[in-house]
């Protein structure tokens, strides 16, 4: 008599608890990574566009970048334009700065009003912010532009995610 | 401003700040004229999004207004919607078309008629389309500039 004996019920538990922590598994693998998604796919936001902007060419007086991207927008995936002014501060950090009028969304332009050279404009209703992005006072907008995250990578401008102003 | 829900409720919150309605305009043939009449369509659908796009904050953008080529009485009609746009509190009409037959009526539409050739768009570059629209935007938001100035002096 050999002393590993096993006998028919101990099999039989032994089996199905097996096959039965197998089925446990399967089912909870999926629930457990669907319940941790957004924790996983959180460190990949960020996604940054390329320009056809050379990053050594900018300088101190803002430049107008523009740059296409895919967009689904409800059933509609389609090619979308989007802008940017862009110039280097004085000790050289780059600054992506959006174009959209924190009033009403109209397109800000840069030195277009000539009474108030040097600042962006907005022609809707004659908002101003200087150079930085900041509102002028007196003027509709209450925020100052929204700023891109940049980045330089084989001498081209990258632009990421748009962000408040003082959050980049 | 679009016609559409989401911008409408912006509307309807600063409603101050937009006095202008802008109309792009669009005929319909099926007879000889039937794809010039397409590319206007093409043209005038992308350009109007564009000027919106720019002026957002200030222009209604109305949806298209067509009509049959040889309609008798589009003058009248597209008039009735100028009025109903003037009666509720807009400064600024303007129409935006390609069709030349607009041109005799200007005097009808208290000159507020922008007319634009079309490019035909289909045999262009992305690049290149894009390129000719953004000139094209930048002359008409001239014009839209340079009737707001007038009315605050």
């Amino acid at each position: 008599m050999s002393k590993h004996n096993v006998s028919r019920r101990q099999f039989l538990n032994y089996t199905l608890t097996g096959v039965g922590g197998f089925m446990a598994a399967g089912m909870l693998m999926p629930m457990v990574r669907f319940a941790i998604d957004p924790v996983l796919s959180a460190d990949k936001g960020g996604d940054y566009v390329a320009t056809k902007q050379k990053v050594g060419e900018l300088t101190t007086e803002p430049t107008r970048v523009d740059f296409s991207f895919k967009q689904v927008d409800g059933w509609y995936e389609s090619e979308e334009t989007n802008t940017a002014w862009v110039y280097k501060t004085d000790d050289g950090k780059i600054v992506a700065l959006s174009p959209i009028c924190k009033h009403l969304g109209c397109t800000v332009g840069w030195n277009t009003d000539k009474t108030n050279p040097n600042q962006f404009f907005c022609p809707c209703h004659y908002g101003r912010y200087t150079k930085d992005g900041m509102n002028v006072k007196g003027t509709p907008p209450v925020s100052p532009l929204d700023v891109f995250d940049t980045k330089e990578k084989d001498g081209i401008l990258y632009l990421g995610q748009l962000k408040p102003h003082g959050e980049a | 401003m679009k016609w559409t829900a989401k911008d409408l409720d912006m509307y309807m919150q600063s409603k101050e700040y937009v006095d202008t309605v802008l109309i792009p305009l669009v005929p319909l043939s099926f007879k000889g004229q039937m794809k010039q009449t397409g590319s206007m369509n093409e043209f005038l659908t992308i350009l109007s999004l564009e000027i919106e796009k720019q002026m957002k904050g200030r222009i209604l953008l109305l949806p298209t207004f067509h009509y049959l080529s040889d309609e008798m009485d589009k003058v009248e009609r597209l008039k009735r919607w100028a009025n109903e746009v003037k009666e509720n509190d807009f400064e600024h009409v303007f129409f935006l078309t390609s069709d030349f037959g607009w041109k005799k009526e200007e005097r009808e539409l208290e000159n507020n008629l922008v007319w634009i050739p079309a490019i035909p768009l289909e045999g262009l570059e992305i690049e290149q389309a894009r390129e000719m629209i953004n000139q094209q935007v930048l002359q008409i938001l001239d014009i839209f500039s340079y009737n707001w100035k007038n009315e605050k002096k």
